[in-house]
């Protein structure tokens, strides 16, 4: 087979699993406590933040995912506690907060590290040959990481049952707590799985972007994109969602130029919002 | 009044008292707060919140900047272009509140998200359409407004336009429609229930803001001369947000509080504080959380001072346009499914076009999703549901209530927090008032005759100022069953309205009920439980089970029917 | 749920207070001090937003020459007073920025080192009042009325680089990549030219959206399999970092060369040391340019602002630069008004970080060096004297 089309091929593939990585902690939050955060992408920064100070201490790089679980589980918990909890009910103000949210992490980021770039050193260098293309490891790498994580997340969830569990829960708190289960803690700690899942996805991806602290607005955006086209509340919309935005994006990319892949991905999103606004796999 | 005239002196005196530089940069920020009050008006008093106001600001300097560069010899001809520059946003803003909302009725974070991303859309083709736009580094060489050369001038025509649009928004906010517009926010549901086309409501929302920010946008071309793609960019959107929330975006100055405090203040000192930013996150972020009212929330005080407190003169509504004549309900084999579940089975029922009918049955018999099927709110998959011989199946709520029917839910559902006066006029403009007539403020003051009997029944009702919340649970829902007789309906269908009542208010409603049905000369179908209640009103009783008629007729026929008894024996209260 | 508010609450009045008390004092904060008689220079620099990265720079360096010049008697007699503005927001906030330092301040000069949609809205706002020297990297063609500018153009840096690209690396089939906005279609006008020039082939030219989130594995995919023997790029800032980090991720950085055209320090920091082979950057100044002027400079740098100094680079340095440039018009034309300022430019010689310049036709002939990657350094191996800015103005 043509080598290009390989290679274009394994590049549709690279950003839909990616994507999908991405898109995770967002669709977790969005999903299952109907809060916006638009700082998710600043999450995905402080994952890539931790991935750089981890390498420049020397560690391996593997110390990096229990480092950006550390920081990012006590940050979620204590932006779950200030400022989510307080205004469930008040979605907009939710999404105005975060957004606030969001600005002031990149502000702390920019006063710790400044506003340069900073480059977090690929830790599995080189090409390998993988169906008659040369492609790089790390990439391939990352794909295969990505398919296990949904992998293990369709295992887990179960299809959508532990999902509307917790929606419901969270939603009916008052039925939740006569059966004895903390709402506040479920909660909780779903904000900060979200937000857990936010940072390893930054951390996957760090060697291969510049880090400085604008980093997070391009993964907010794709992540909202794939889960308004997927749909809400099940794994399988997230991977529908990753699979149009990301396959379209890259595809048209491929055989045209980026700009088109760029427009598509805004003209599908608002044709989404708009005609199907439940997205392709609409859960109740 | 005496608020207006403070405000326009305030303009008037402003750049004298803080010099020709802020004068200068009022009067770019007057243009911005144009748009943010647009801003105010669709998340404060509509309930939804555009995330992209930033098109339509852009996209009319844009034209506007155009429009002076072609009419460059003839400047008369292109100042005569603003308007329509400023139209065109407005127009755009409305078909797209019209083809968005009618999709996505429900959920609000959708279409800011659709807002958003024609936003982000925008500013790409702004930067990507050189040979029009001029690309990235923007539409330059925009000639300036005729006859205004110097710097102070810029403050008049900015804050001209501001004083426009806050006199515009002063306006509607008075007037039917923006009650409409906050009665949208607390509770659609049953505005749609009045009769009213809550997605043609929302959009006219969102066309309103988009000829703010149009405004805005087509006197920013000349004032600057030169247009860029932020202009149309989310930094400016974000903006608007920031500023309407932080100023206050439920008041009508609110967000010209916002822009100009804030908006200025960052300019001024970004240069100065470094971590001006940073306070400014924070101080957003506290905002939101804790002073949900901004800015102008502090101010109330101060409004209170410049209340006026006139009389109002009633006015005397006209008549119904809602269909009259007494109508027989008839649901004929009507089914409703949801997934496996069948909530209606087959069900056929035949309402008297006048009298009290009762609808009894155990929980889950169908009798709510009975109503919600006859209200439009719930499909049905089959059968058919004729009113007076009309078939109502496949309507709209909206269009079921322009037909004369009238609801009470089974929780007090009114408008929380808007005053008893507006909630009953809301009723009122139900069925008689024409679009445009939502333009007059003066229909806020109609009254009906049944509307001055039941106010002299129920003195509260009368009191126009008090807020619905702040009403007992009883007051509430007399206050509702109030509402749904004053459209005079010709069916009237109420789901348990006694519910927590008191034994006095119980019997009140029980009086009211038996008038109305008097009154009226149409058909009230009343869901109870409460069989001494049931005994009391009914002429005929109806008793529903697993979504099916199970059986018809008197109350004493319903008590002896030994299938009934199997299966519910009504408690006596 | 039942409010019982019937009036401001406590909170609301004590909010009310302090609120009154925070606005009541800020006419303090904002009036600007009254002033001396100083030279005072409205430096428009990057303070907010993504090219904000500069901004110390900028600053540390026009403050070094305005320091030095200020020992030495000022300009004129009088002492420069230098006025950082943010010039990193949309271009209306920047010419809000001017009027204010026009009217307010009373500038008597601007240096500006920003965009060019930042400089084009300048020029329409200062209208030639006030001297306006603008100081980065461009794509040429500013003439405006007493506008002076000592930027590299497109000339200085693709002329001489491309030349030797070509005939000392042998490259025949150049690759073009850029932002879609007027800096890059310029210079790959420019790079069209010299390449046919040259004997060479374009191979292809391709754009992408400018601010919008781009990735770039397809982009790369493309140039592997349209095979060039060097890519032109003239990508910016994060386009930048990930165009190359993607480049050599796929191991293209082995066979193709790549010709950066505005590659600095900061942005090859973030490229990385694996991904900065076979890349070169072709500038008028890199902190390890090897003249005697920029060794200096960066020791009088480093002396004056110790450890903790911002990182040295093109953009920062042109702001040293500005300063001079100001010092050398001004004092020639023996102050600032406009008329005398543009005779008096033709000719004027000044310093440079890295060398002095000559102005002709409100442009500079540069020394420009061509640097190759080491690392997460640059190692500059040629230096072509004197190259002509091409972009002379004629009156």
């Amino acid at each position: 087979m043509d080598p290009l089309i390989v290679t274009q091929a394994i590049n549709v593939l690279y950003a839909v699993s990616t994507l999908a990585v991405l898109a995770l902690g967002l669709a977790v939050i969005f999903g299952l406590l109907g809060v916006l955060n638009i700082a998710h992408g600043e999450f995905v920064m402080i994952g890539a933040y931790c991935a750089y100070v981890t390498q420049s201490n020397g560690w391996p790089y593997l110390a990096a995912v229990p480092f950006t679980l550390a920081v990012c589980g006590l940050l979620g918990l204590a932006v779950e506690w200030a400022m989510i909890q307080p205004l469930y009910r008040r979605p907009f103000d939710t999404l105005v907060a975060t957004w606030g949210l969001s600005l002031l992490l990149r502000k702390i980021a920019e006063a710790i590290f400044g506003l340069g770039f900073y480059s977090v050193n690929i830790p599995l260098p080189g090409t390998v040959q993988f169906f008659g293309t040369e492609y790089p490891v790390y990439r391939l790498v990352l794909i295969a990481i990505s398919v296990a994580v949904v992998a293990s997340l369709v295992l887990w969830y179960g299809g959508s049952r532990t999902g509307s569990r917790i929606r419901a829960m969270v939603s009916n708190p008052e039925l939740a707590q006569a059966q004895g289960i903390s709402v506040r803690w479920l909660a909780a700690g779903t904000f900060i799985v979200g937000t857990c899942l936010a940072g390893l996805g930054g951390v996957m991806v760090a060697p291969l972007v510049p880090v400085q602290p604008f980093m997070g607005l391009d993964y907010v955006l794709r992540a909202f994109f794939v889960l308004i086209v997927g749909g809400l509340g099940s794994v399988s919309g997230l991977l529908s969602g990753a699979v149009v935005i990301g396959g379209f994006d890259s595809v048209i990319s491929a055989a045209t130029n980026a700009a088109n892949g760029y427009f598509a991905v805004l003209v599908l999103s608002i044709l989404f919002l708009w005609l199907r606004p439940r997205g392709i796999i609409a859960r109740g | 009044m005496r608020a207006a005239s403070l405000v326009v002196l305030i303009a008037v005196v402003l750049p004298f008292v803080l010099g020709q530089f802020w004068a200068y940069q009022l009067g770019l920020y007057a243009l911005y707060a144009a748009a943010a009050v647009g801003v105010g008006l669709c998340w404060g008093r509509a309930g939804f919140l555009p995330l992209g106001q930033s098109l339509f600001f852009g996209l009319s300097a844009y034209l506007s900047g155009l429009a002076f560069i072609a009419f460059q010899g003839h400047p008369v001809v292109a100042v005569l272009a603003l308007p329509f520059a400023a139209l065109v946003s407005a127009l755009l803003a409305y078909a797209i509140g019209v083809v968005v909302f009618r999709r996505t009725g429900e959920s609000g974070a959708y279409f800011s998200m659709i807002t958003l991303a024609l936003c982000l859309l925008a500013f790409q083709i702004a930067t990507s359409w050189n040979s029009v736009t001029g690309g990235f580094n923007g539409l330059k060489g925009i000639p300036g407004l005729p006859g205004l050369d110097d710097i102070s001038d810029v403050y008049y025509v900015g804050a001209a336009i501001l004083l426009a649009v806050l006199a515009f928004a002063g306006w509607v906010y008075a007037a039917p429609i923006g009650v409409l517009w906050q009665a949208l926010a607390q509770n659609e549901r049953r505005l749609q229930l009045f009769g009213f086309d809550t997605n043609q409501i929302k959009s006219l929302a969102f066309g309103a803001s988009g000829l703010m920010a149009g405004l805005g946008g087509a006197v920013y071309a000349p004032q600057q001369g030169i247009v860029t793609p932020q202009a149309v960019g989310f930094g400016l959107s974000a903006d608007l947000v920031i500023w309407a929330a932080v100023g206050g975006r439920g008041n009508l100055i609110g967000p010209v509080v916002g822009t100009m405090v804030v908006g200025s203040l960052t300019a001024q000192l970004r240069d100065t504080l470094p971590f001006w930013e940073v306070l400014m996150a924070v101080f957003f972020i506290v905002i939101v959380l804790m002073f949900p009212k901004g800015i102008a929330g502090f101010a109330e005080p101060l409004a209170w001072l410049l209340r006026s407190q006139r009389d109002r003169l009633v006015v005397a509504a006209p008549k119904s346009t809602a269909a009259r004549p007494p109508a027989r309900l008839v649901l004929d084999g009507v089914g409703v499914h949801v997934g496996e579940v069948t909530i209606l089975d087959r069900l056929s029922l035949d309402f008297d076009a006048a009298g009290i009918f009762c609808v009894i049955g155990p929980n889950g018999a169908g009798k709510t999703s009975m109503f919600n099927v006859v209200s439009g709110e719930l499909a049905a998959g089959s059968g058919t549901i004729a009113l007076g011989g009309v078939n109502v199946v496949g309507l709209p709520p909206n269009r079921v209530s322009g037909l004369g029917v009238a609801r009470k839910l089974q929780i007090p559902s009114v408008f929380p927090e808007l005053t008893i006066a507006d909630n009953l006029a809301i009723a009122l403009w139900s069925g008689r008032a024409t679009k445009l007539q939502l333009l007059a403020p003066r229909l806020r003051r109609w009254t009906s005759p049944m509307l001055q009997e039941l106010q002299s029944r129920y003195p509260f009702l009368a009191s126009g100022t008090r807020k619905a919340a702040e009403l007992s649970h009883g007051e509430q829902q007399i206050l509702e069953l109030a509402m749904a007789l004053l459209t005079e309906p010709r069916v009237l269908l109420l789901d348990e309205p006694c519910a927590g009542l008191s034994p006095e208010e119980t019997g009140a409603v029980m009086e009211i009920v038996r008038w109305a049905a008097k009154r009226l000369g149409g058909a009230i179908i009343i869901i109870e439980h409460d069989m001494s209640l049931v005994k009391e009103l009914a002429e005929v009783v109806y008793v529903l089970h697993n979504g099916t008629l199970l059986a018809r007729g008197s109350v004493a026929e319903i008590q002896a029917d030994p299938n009934v008894r199997a299966v519910y024996v009504g408690g006596e209260k | 749920m039942v409010t019982r508010k019937q009036g401001p609450t406590r909170r609301t009045f004590l909010g009310a207070a302090a609120a009154g008390a925070a606005f009541g004092t800020l006419p303090g904060l904002i009036r600007p001090a009254a002033a001396a008689d100083e030279f005072k220079i409205g430096l428009f620099i990057a303070l907010s937003g993504p090219a904000s990265l500069f901004g110390p720079t900028q600053r540390a360096c026009a403050e070094l020459a305005a320091e030095e010049i200020n020992h030495a008697g000022g300009i004129l007699g009088r002492q420069i007073k230098l006025i950082p503005t943010d010039a990193g927001g949309p271009p209306a906030e920047s010419t809000k920025s001017a009027i204010r330092l026009m009217l307010e301040e009373k500038v008597d000069l601007f240096v500006g080192s920003h965009d060019s949609a930042t400089r084009e809205a300048l020029v329409g706002t200062i209208k030639g009042k006030v001297p306006y020297v603008y100081t980065p990297v461009y794509e040429g063609g500013e003439c405006s009325f007493n506008t002076y500018v000592t930027a590299d153009t497109p000339e200085q840096q693709i002329r001489p680089s491309v030349a030797w690209m070509m005939k000392d690396k042998g490259a025949k089939g150049i690759y073009l990549i850029g932002d879609d906005y007027v800096w890059p279609r310029k210079c790959n006008e420019h790079a069209h030219k010299y390449i046919a020039d040259n004997g060479g082939k374009v191979v292809a030219e391709e754009y992408v959206p400018f601010g919008a989130p781009n990735k770039f594995e397809e982009i790369v995919t493309r140039i592997k399999s349209a095979k060039p023997d060097a890519v032109l790029i003239t990508l910016v800032g994060a386009d930048n970092v990930n165009f190359n980090r993607t480049f050599a991720g796929f191991g293209l950085d082995k066979d193709i060369a790549r010709l950066s055209l505005l590659l600095e320090e900061n942005t090859l920091h973030g490229i990385g040391a694996d991904s900065s082979k076979n890349l070169y950057s072709c500038m008028s100044y890199y902190e390890n340019a090897p003249s005697e002027a920029a060794k200096k400079f960066k020791a009088d740098y480093m002396a004056k602002f110790g450890a903790k100094a911002p990182q040295l680079g093109r953009i920062g340095a042109d702001c040293y630069e500005g300063v001079y440039c100001a010092k050398a018009l001004v004092t020639k034309a023996g102050g600032t008004n406009a008329q005398k300022c543009m005779a008096a430019s033709e000719g004027i010689s000044f310093p440079t970080a890295a060398g002095d310049v000559t102005m002709h036709g409100r442009h500079v002939d540069k020394t420009m060096f061509l640097a190759t990657c080491k690392g997460t350094e640059f190692e500059i191996i040629k230096t072509f004297p004197n190259v002509k800015s091409g972009d002379e103005c004629k009156a």
